[in-house]
């Protein structure tokens, strides 16, 4: 890994990775999941958090969180009143953290998060509470308190010692990647050198049964991505996080660049709230972008983590997109979907699949899409089945959301 | 997001929309404001059981006719949807513009509340069956793209959530898109809708608060005639109310006494204090206090303090104190380039 030299003032700065959190089902941190990968290794297992027995899928990709006090500075009464979600974002902002050698937040200028559900599960815990009661009940104004999503996120803030307001954007299953993206358009804007990105989301029984309802969940319980026989996703939870830096703050400050962000675009599909259009231009015009901005041409692209849900639809319209952007070359582009592992994060998977691009370009190999029997013939790109170690200079990511939200980022080599 | 307001471009205000307990227009919410009138407020019950207290709000009455367009998007939406789409499009009328060139940045605390409590008492009651029409309203940026894809915007669209004042970074995002060349307009929207769960929630916090719903829009560009986002000032960070109090007073040092404050004060003074003493050694010509009128609409309310003081012809100081986690000041400069 490469030190970059600061850049001229009249460019855009160039934006480094400089640190990688990740939690999911598949483990805590980089090593947890590069293993997972490499073991082709998937995190599904029953629900018990709540009740299931009505749904058509029993099964996610959950979080077991360690029994430790994850809060260090803070009381155990506040640690008590943090969400699951948000503790995992931590675990996540502390690995980033130390990987990027930032012993403290004093020098980051902004915290950019995604979200989809935030702390859902206060919301719910508030709701069941007062379907019992026609009157107040104690300990209410706690939950309400902590059902606010900037609350958990004050919390999160001091236990870093960090001072400022944290964003939460909220794209539905985009908030990751367009967070990632916000805070690239931050640094490249000159407005800030060194910004906290990422995204993360918790299951809840409301977001399960939502996407149940929808019977978007696969009744096998078990994700198969691009397989012509697909029947849907399966949920997962976690956090991803990346510390991003001009490469001049981080030249500055000695640290260690791990990848290049150097493109992002967003862009709305008006098609549908829930279904994307089938020919996925908007998706087209995000990856197009995005390379553009990163000097890339389809061909140079080393590997797409897609977004890759599983469901009918999506699909066949990230196959679409995929094959009208890389025109020819679509058949040497190589593609996964790490949701086949991980299961769908939804706010937290833009984020957590950009660390896991940083990752393959950091050790040079491509993760698997898991669970294929049969390769959809519309996924005409190079679809990879089984891990494999690869030279990778560059890696795109997508993320589509309910609502249209599209969005790709690109990452390249240092 | 933490910025220097100083490096911000200067953000021309092109356009306004309000919807409000006082009505589908800017005009009726700065009247009701400006003359001080008295919207009542009405008791909204649980959708399913009683309660042995009051939950009350100031409601957007019905739209008038004709105005929200006809659009299958809109038929199943819900209201704070509606109240987003009518807001921008009296923000958007008169303003020539490219909708693939226009971004859509929108703000709330609650969002679809109305749905998402409705969809949860279906899980929790008749679990098999819960509407799959419903959980896809409930998702918090199903209103932006209802809006998106009315005006035909196929750009950035971002719906940002958490704190009341949060209005304050999304025109700093909205400058940075303007500023980064992505759009030529941007439309900063802050919606709230009114419901049993989010209203008693809000009497935790005081018994008599009365909630409000509706929505304020701003269409800002870089170049254009027009009020101006002179400065955002913030945030202001605290964690309890002791910070909070001491943030209040940081934040009124960084702007000038002048012409006028648009406040957040809703009237109850144990709420109101901290933020009436940070400004009591300034100044100002005049003072409003639209949640005083319009009732407390989270998400809206900033954005209908923004949308009041741009309307004004003075130089305004827009005060959004939050409750959790930072409070920022927006000054708000008269027209002209």
């Amino acid at each position: 890994m490469l030190r970059c030299p600061p850049q001229a003032d009249s460019q855009p700065p160039q934006i480094v990775v400089t640190g990688v959190g990740l939690v999911s089902a598949l483990g805590m941190g980089w090593k947890d999941h590069e293993q997972a990968f490499r073991d082709q290794r998937t995190g599904f297992g029953p629900v018990s958090r709540f009740d299931v027995r009505e749904r058509t899928a029993h099964t996610a990709a959950l979080v077991d969180l360690p029994d430790d006090r994850l809060f260090h500075t803070l009381s155990a009464r506040t640690e008590a009143r943090v969400d699951h979600g948000t503790r995992m974002l931590l675990l996540a902002v502390r690995e980033a953290m130390t990987q990027a050698a930032l012993p403290s937040s004093d020098p980051v200028q902004a915290m950019i998060i995604g979200t989809s559900a935030a702390a859902m599960q206060h919301g719910e815990s508030y709701s069941r509470t007062l379907l019992t009661s026609p009157r107040r009940v104690r300990g209410q104004t706690t939950c309400v308190e902590h059902y606010q999503p900037q609350t958990q996120m004050r919390t999160l803030a001091d236990e870093l010692g960090w001072q400022g307001q944290v964003m939460l954007v909220s794209n539905a299953c985009a908030s990751g990647a367009n967070a990632v993206g916000t805070g690239l358009e931050l640094l490249r804007s000159g407005r800030a050198q060194c910004v906290i990105t990422g995204g993360y989301d918790a299951i809840t029984e409301l977001v399960f049964a939502g996407f149940d309802a929808l019977r978007a969940l696969a009744p096998s319980g078990l994700p198969r991505p691009f397989d012509a026989e697909r029947d849907g996703l399966a949920l997962g939870e976690g956090a991803g996080v990346l510390v991003l830096e001009t490469s001049a703050h981080a030249h500055a400050r000695g640290a260690t660049p791990i990848a290049l962000l150097g493109g992002y675009h967003t862009a709305t599909d008006l098609h549908h709230l829930t279904q994307p259009d089938p020919a996925g231009a908007a998706a087209v015009r995000t990856m197009t972008r995005a390379c553009e901005m990163a000097g890339l041409t389809p061909e140079e692209v080393d590997y797409i983590n897609s977004h890759g849900t599983g469901t009918p639809f999506n699909d066949a319209a990230e196959s679409a997109a995929i094959a009208t952007w890389a025109g020819d070359a679509v058949s040497r582009v190589p593609v996964s979907s790490t949701k086949s592992a991980m299961g769908h994060l939804l706010g937290g998977a833009g984020a957590v699949e950009a660390g896991i691009c940083v990752l393959s370009l950091a050790g040079q190999w491509l993760p698997a899409s898991l669970n294929i029997r049969t390769p959809d013939p519309a996924a005409r790109f190079d679809l990879v089945q089984k891990f494999r170690p690869a030279r990778v200079r560059s890696a795109l990511t997508n993320s589509f959301g309910f609502g249209g939200t599209n969005a790709s980022l690109v990452f390249r080599s240092v | 997001m933490m910025t220097d307001a100083t490096r911000m471009p200067p953000l021309v205000i092109r356009g306004l929309g309000a919807v409000s307990a006082a009505g589908w227009s800017v005009d009726e919410m700065v009247a009701a404001v400006s003359e001080r009138r008295t919207i009542p407020a009405s008791v909204v019950p649980r959708a399913d059981g009683t309660r042995d207290w009051d939950a009350t709000a100031k409601l957007v009455p019905p739209a008038p006719p004709g105005l929200l367009p006809k659009h299958p998007r809109l038929r199943r939406a819900s209201p704070v949807t509606r109240f987003m789409v009518a807001a921008a499009r009296e923000a958007l009328k008169g303003v020539e513009f490219d909708p693939q060139r226009l971004g859509i940045l929108v703000v709330m605390t609650n969002a679809c509340v109305q749905f998402t409590s409705r969809f949860y008492n279906e899980v929790i009651h008749t679990p098999a069956l819960a509407s799959p029409l419903l959980f896809p309203e409930t998702v918090f940026n199903a209103p932006a793209s209802h809006l998106a894809t009315l005006i035909g915007a196929s750009g950035p669209v971002s719906t940002l959530i958490g704190e009341s004042n949060l209005i304050a970074e999304a025109l700093r995002l909205g400058g940075l898109w303007l500023q980064n060349g992505l759009v030529d307009h941007c439309l900063v929207i802050g919606a709230e809708e009114a419901d049993a769960l989010a209203l008693e929630a809000m009497t935790y916090y005081h018994k008599r608060l009365v909630g409000g719903e509706g929505a304020g829009a701003l269409l800002l560009s870089l170049d254009g005639e027009g009020p101006r986002i002179a400065a955002v000032h913030g945030p202001f960070s605290y964690a309890n109310r002791a910070q909070r109090r001491s943030a209040l007073q940081h934040m009124a040092a960084q702007v000038a006494a002048g012409q006028t404050l648009v406040d957040r004060a809703v009237g109850i003074d144990r709420l109101d204090r901290d933020e009436r003493l940070a400004f009591s050694s300034l100044a100002f010509q005049t003072q409003h206090h639209p949640l005083e009128i319009l009732g407390e609409c989270m998400g809206a309310a900033s954005a209908l303090q923004l949308v009041l003081a741009a309307r004004l012809t003075q130089h305004c100081t827009v005060s959004l104190p939050g409750t959790g986690s930072a409070a920022f000041a927006v000054e708000v400069a008269a027209g002209g380039r």
